[in-house]
């Protein structure tokens, strides 16, 4: 039995700026264009848009980010409905999921949900932007973290992985054929930024960040923005682009408590975040076709398949190939632009973006061919956050 | 050489813990009410939200619950650490600390591995809890 709501309202456009090294423009700049884009794509006008809901990223921890004042910049006049949120990676699910509710109930009819960052500078690292530069010195406790040099997510979720590994006997190597296959698919999507192929070779070779992550465990820092707008199901259907049905939401926030009787690393929001999006919609992890998940890090690509119901824990990555840069070789359908290690690192937008493209059946040449079910993951924090959405397109 | 890396900072609230790793003792604060430590430092127990609480010294034992190995450099302090353990210890109090393995083999390092504090006094001023095998 699905919830009445399923299929009920839709993403009905969406707009992805040039992403990467793009220099010479702020996160605001970069969140226009995604709203000039994806009202193209739906075939809106700009005084169609009566609502706004903002996610900044890294931007917005260092003071330049997108928020409120964005709908100024924009000169949107008709809102009924405006929010800046923030629940890290998982704020592009909850953005989109109230945004549903929203239209569903008729606070709104067109809520435009948009990302925007621009944290890199021409001749900066992408390291620095998110390993605390720019941000002043913690006091108390905070202050014993670089006291014993720990810096950045790439130590939080290195510290998480290397506890799944351990339990469950994943290997560095593992590890890699995540980053290759994703790759892979990344060769054939427009957008992304790394379109290069990788060997496992590749994999091993990139240097070493926080070990067990090489480089290439990393997803990657982008400037750029992505806008979703969303309507009822009844609004999406006489627009111009084929509207990707919202039929599942769910959140799952386990938070972090650094204590015993808490499990973290090895477990993430996603169950019950997918028990709750699988009950809207009516589907179980059998009837998913394509996966487009947070993929913050390697790692994260295989607690997500796990707690989805996918694998069970410890043999997600038995759905990977051995060798998957090797062209006969079937990749799972799982992030299939390439997601953040190699498309772009839009946060929780990266994987719903994709999920869109897919449900849309517009992949190109790396369109999956059943599409039905498209599951999106968001997560945030070290594994502390988590949003689902379950797209279609099919209505019903 | 001078020590150059990032030193505490404490503030109002966290001082009596930074005065107590200067008198190489491990202090966690004990809630009675729901018998309960915690770690890091909060005004608040996040069980039932009692702010009753008062300052116990750690046994200081514990398991390593999971550790990394850091090769990137974010701090021009840690050239000539690099690569060196990061680590989160399960207190046998049961909460948990971020901290720095020492005088281990990396190569011996195991989740559960049993560890134990030593007290690194980096300056005149300030000492840091690092764990090393029991």
């Amino acid at each position: 039995m699905s919830d009445p709501i399923r299929g009920q309202t839709a993403i009905c456009g969406l707009g992805i700026t040039e992403m990467g090294k793009v220099y010479g423009h702020d996160a605001s700049w970069f969140a226009g264009e995604s709203i000039r884009l994806a009202i193209e794509d739906a075939g809106l006008e700009k005084d169609d848009i009566d609502g706004l809901l903002v996610n900044p990223g890294i931007t917005g921890m260092m003071g330049t980010g997108i928020s409120i004042p964005l709908q100024g910049y924009l000169g949107l006049r008709n809102l009924r409905l405006l929010n800046h949120m923030n629940s890290f990676g998982a704020t592009a699910s909850a953005m989109v999921q109230y945004a549903a509710l929203a239209v569903h109930h008729g606070m709104a009819n067109y809520v435009a949900c948009i990302f925007a960052d621009a944290p890199l500078q021409q001749g900066g690292s992408a390291g620095a932007a998110y390993g605390g530069a720019g941000r002043r010195g913690p006091t108390g406790m905070a202050s014993l973290m670089p006291a014993f040099g720990f810096y950045g997510a790439n130590t939080s979720y290195a510290l998480a992985a290397r506890r799944y590994m351990e339990r469950y006997g994943i290997a560095n190597n593992d590890l890699g054929r995540v980053s290759v296959a994703q790759r892979r698919y990344a060769v054939d999507n427009p957008h992304a930024t790394m379109r290069q192929p990788l060997t496992l070779e590749d994999y091993h070779n990139s240097r070493w960040i926080v070990e067990p992550f090489h480089l290439l465990d990393c997803c990657l820092v982008s400037n750029g923005a992505v806008c979703t707008i969303v309507t009822t199901a009844e609004r999406a259907r006489d627009l111009k682009s084929s509207p990707a049905y919202v039929w599942g939401m769910g959140q799952g926030h386990p938070g972090n408590f650094p204590h015993a009787e808490i499990e973290v690393g090895t477990t993430s929001g996603a169950t019950v975040s997918g028990e709750t999006a699988y009950r809207m919609a009516g589907v179980g992890p059998e009837d998913v076709d394509v996966c487009e998940f947070y993929d913050c890090y390697t790692y994260t690509v295989l607690r997500t398949i796990e707690d989805y119901g996918l694998a069970k824990p410890g043999e997600a990555i038995g759905l990977y190939p051995e060798d998957p840069a090797d062209p006969e070789a079937e990749l799972p359908m799982i992030n299939t632009g390439g997601g953040q290690l190699s498309s772009y690192y839009m946060w929780g937008m990266t994987p719903i973006s994709e999920g869109v493209i897919q449900a849309r059946g517009s992949g190109g040449d790396r369109q999956v061919e059943k599409h039905d079910i498209v599951l999106c993951s968001g997560n945030g924090g070290t594994l502390d956050t988590h949003g689902t959405l379950i797209l279609s397109p099919n209505a019903n | 050489m001078a020590y150059d890396k990032p030193l505490p900072s404490p503030d109002e609230q966290t001082q009596p813990f930074f005065d107590g790793l200067r008198e190489h003792k491990l202090l966690l604060q004990y809630f009675p009410s729901a018998d309960h430590y915690q770690y890091p430092y909060s005004d608040r127990c996040y069980k039932d939200w009692s702010t009753d609480w008062e300052w116990r010294e750690s046994s200081g034992n514990g398991e390593v619950y999971t550790w990394v190995r850091m090769h990137q450099l974010y701090h021009p302090s840690w050239k000539e650490e690099i690569p060196y353990t990061l680590a989160v210890v399960q207190l046998d109090e049961g909460p948990r600390m971020n901290t720095n393995l020492v005088n281990v083999d990396v190569d011996e390092i195991r989740v559960g591995m049993r560890v134990k504090v030593m007290f690194e006094d980096v300056t005149d001023e300030h000492t840091l809890p690092k764990f090393e095998p029991a």
